[in-house]
């Protein structure tokens, strides 16, 4: 599948596996790939986001992935339907963090120097990047096949980046014009 | 309107989706919950039969899931 990747999409892979590294996970997740994919300038990808103003918002983006990260991956959806529960979770966290350390949450792993695994969140992104590509009859899978798998898979990613006003709609939309913002978040 | 403000706006309608996204989000705090947990009864020289017997599973269950942590 790799042989179909651009050289964009390539970079986006490996700056994954860059982020998961240095953040000392033991695996790659898909906001690795889309930590990566925030990288970027200049593909198709970059492209699509700064149409969608996040030109200078990805800060904010990577923010609320780190916060996320800290809450164990979960996004401002999912504390609000906890909350719903009459489950608070910066509650959790914070007495969490008080006996066991700021990021205790994280899913952090110190050590081992292994090279961390793709992880079956980031393996879906990749396989529907494929599929996403194939839809439109695209010969390559590139970084903005990725952009828009990480928008139509549910997630970390997908929520933050919809909080951004990035959805599989909204970035369809600017990649292949308005006629493609309907319902192809299902494609595949 | 972000996701967030729609969800919580669904959720007095008590639209299945809020409900479900509770549980699934649930499951992922538990995951790292018990992961924070088990490295810490690891580290305070906790045995994994030990840790199996408080979570209730088998020895063999917990030691896979951490054992090469």
């Amino acid at each position: 599948m790799f042989e179909r990747f651009t050289k964009d999409a390539r970079s986006v892979v490996e700056g994954a596996l860059e982020h998961a590294r240095e953040g000392g996970a033991r695996t790659v997740g898909a906001e690795h790939l889309l930590l990566a994919l925030l990288d970027r300038e200049g593909g198709r990808a970059s492209f699509a986001l700064s149409a969608l103003g996040l030109a200078e918002r990805r800060e904010p983006v990577r923010r609320d992935l780190a916060e996320a990260r800290r809450r164990a991956g979960l996004t401002r959806a999912d504390t609000d339907a906890l909350a719903d529960l009459g489950i608070d979770v910066t509650e959790i966290v914070s007495r969490v963090e008080e006996a066991h350390g700021v990021g205790a949450l994280a899913g952090r792993h110190e050590g081992g120097g292994r090279r961390p695994r793709f992880d079956r969140g980031a393996k879906a992104v990749l396989e529907r990047s494929l599929r996403i590509a194939l839809a439109h009859r695209d010969r390559h899978i590139g970084d903005e096949h990725l952009l828009l798998a990480l928008t139509a898979l549910p997630g970390t990613p997908a929520d933050v980046l919809a909080d951004h006003g990035v959805t599989y709609a909204t970035a369809a939309g600017v990649l292949y014009g308005p006629e493609h913002e309907g319902g192809m978040a299902q494609a595949g | 309107m972000t996701e967030a403000t729609d969800l919580a706006e669904r959720a007095g309608d008590r639209d299945p989706r809020v409900g479900l996204r509770a549980v699934a989000a649930l499951r992922r705090l538990l995951e790292q919950l018990e992961a924070v947990q088990v490295r810490s009864a690891r580290h305070q020289g906790w045995s994994w039969q030990e840790i199996a017997a408080e979570l209730g599973v088998s020895r063999q269950a917990v030691h896979k899931k951490y054992g090469r942590q």
